[in-house]
Order: C-alpha cells, then sequence, then structure tokens
C-alpha cells in the first residue's frame, strides 16, 4: 500500500502525471485518427513533440553531449519509433476498440525483453518470465475476441 | 483464422516499439535521457519529408488537426514526466511499471469520451496485457 509519504513524494506526482500524459496521447490519437490517415496523424504529431524537446534542450542551455553512438542511437529511436507511430494511428484508423487497441499496443515491452536476453545477453528473472506468459494469454485473448 | 487490420497494425507497434526500447537502452548508456528524447524528435523529423501531405493538410477540420498535435504533445510530455519521476527519486522498478499502466486510463475515459464497451473477453485481455506490462517493467 502506498504511504502518506508517497503521495507528498515529488517522483510520484511527476509518475501521475506520465500516466495520464500517455492515455491522454492515446485517446487524443484515436480522436484524430478518426478523419485523419495514419501518416499525416505522425507528421502532425512531430510538431507536437518539438515544444517539449526545445524546453528541454533549453533546460539544458542548449548544450548536448557529443557521443556520436548515443546520437546515433537516439536518432534511430525516432525514425523506429515514428514508423511505430504510423502502425499506432492505422491501428486507431482500421477500427476496433480503443481500450483494447491501447492495451494491446501498450505490451511491447515483451519484444523489448526478448530482444535484451538474445542481444544484450540480460538474464531474464523469473518475474518478467511470468509477465510474457500474462503478454501471451493477453494476445491470444484479444485474437479470439475481435 | 481471420484476424482484423488493426490486429496486424499492433504487431508493427509491438515489434518496432520493442526494438526501441533496446536503442534507449543503448543511447542512454552514451547520452543523458534528455538528450536521447532531444534526438529523437530529430529522429521524428527525419521522417517528416516522407510525412509531408501537401495541400490535403488544409482539408481537414481544425478539431481533428489539434487533436493530432495535442497527442505529439502528450507523447513527449509524458516522457518527460518519466525522465523527471526517475530523477526526482523514483525507483525506475516502481516508477516504469507504475507508468506502464497508461491503458488504464484509456479504458475507463472510452466508455465516456467515445461510448465504446468492451466485452468480458475484451476485458479479460485487457486485464492481463496490463498486468504483462507491470511484471515485464519490474
Amino acid at each position: 500500500m502506498p504511504s502518506a509519504t508517497t503521495f507528498k513524494a515529488k517522483w510520484f506526482w511527476y509518475s501521475m502525471l506520465c500516466v495520464l500524459s500517455w492515455g491522454a496521447w492515446a485517446l487524443l490519437s484515436k480522436l484524430g485518427s478518426n478523419e485523419i490517415p495514419a501518416d499525416t496523424m505522425q507528421f502532425l504529431f512531430t510538431f507536437g513533440a518539438l515544444p517539449v524537446a526545445v524546453l528541454l534542450f533549453a533546460a539544458r542551455r542548449f548544450k548536448l553531449e557529443k557521443s556520436p553512438k548515443g546520437i546515433f542511437y537516439a536518432v534511430a529511436n525516432g525514425v523506429l519509433s515514428g514508423i511505430g507511430g504510423l502502425a499506432f494511428f492505422a491501428a486507431f484508423r482500421s477500427g476496433g476498440n480503443t481500450a483494447v487497441i491501447a492495451s494491446a499496443t501498450s505490451l511491447y515491452p515483451m519484444i523489448t525483453v526478448a530482444l535484451a536476453v538474445t542481444i544484450l545477453r540480460e538474464r531474464l528473472t523469473w518475474v518478467q518470465v511470468v509477465g510474457l506468459g500474462f503478454a501471451a494469454a493477453a494476445i491470444v485473448i484479444f485474437s479470439f475476441s475481435v | 483464422m481471420h484476424l482484423p487490420p488493426w490486429f496486424w497494425y499492433a504487431a508493427v507497434v509491438l515489434i518496432t516499439w520493442g526494438v526501441v526500447g533496446i536503442l534507449q537502452k543503448l543511447s542512454t548508456n552514451y547520452i543523458s535521457a534528455e538528450s536521447s528524447l532531444i534526438w529523437l524528435v530529430v529522429g521524428f523529423f527525419l521522417l517528416e519529408p516522407v510525412l509531408y501531405p501537401g495541400k490535403a493538410l488544409f482539408g481537414y477540420s481544425a478539431r481533428s488537426l489539434t487533436w493530432a498535435v495535442l497527442s505529439g504533445v502528450f507523447n513527449a510530455l509524458g516522457a518527460w514526466a518519466l525522465f523527471a519521476a526517475m530523477k526526482s527519486g523514483g525507483k525506475a522498478s516502481i516508477v516504469a511499471p507504475f507508468t506502464a499502466l497508461y491503458p488504464l486510463v484509456v479504458v475507463l475515459i472510452a466508455p465516456i469520451l467515445l461510448h465504446e464497451s468492451i466485452t468480458l473477453l475484451q476485458g479479460a485481455g485487457v486485464a492481463c496485457a496490463l498486468v504483462a506490462v507491470v511484471l515485464l517493467s519490474t
């Protein structure tokens, strides 16, 4: 159970802001996708993300680390995130239940965990194994409940 | 078995964002989480010339255009809040699974906002998915 100190902690409220923001992001994605095709949604989405990036850049006094490897991975991250974003918007546009699509697409950590084991040679914890089991169950249920 | 189009799109999301999770780990080995987000947005912009809709952009309603831009604002705001939570003393082992619960907001608000309801079976799937992401991000 969260204690009274949890509710006074800054991290708790930042986490809450994160949950609410991402919830809003998924709902707005559905609302926009009713009219706008996926590629245009991703085009506009990028302009929405820009102010936050600029504010972060300003907070860092316009200085960034000069690690070519770090930059390469982060930019590649953006390109791949954008491609995933296209599919995310396309999923909402193609119909289907919004809560189900938001839940199904939130399962991406299962791929991250699987890749972390095979590529980064990380070890699976038993909690993650149980998590993968639940993810598989969710996917099977979604495939039967459409 | 016939699966609807959204299922295949969701599969693409899982694979691409799943790989993104790995790249995120790799990039933050070299640069800070904030810098990583800034460069990520640069990556978004690399796709813009391909996505540019031309004049069609002006054919959509102002309301839908606003939703689309706001979806980007809230996505980036959420990412910033996640970093801020970690930096202000939140343990990753608590913050990560907690923030993975965002679909719950959709589950709670979609019936009111979108007048959508879910079947019992879909509800079971949603519950499994939420348990899964919490356990996987622990």
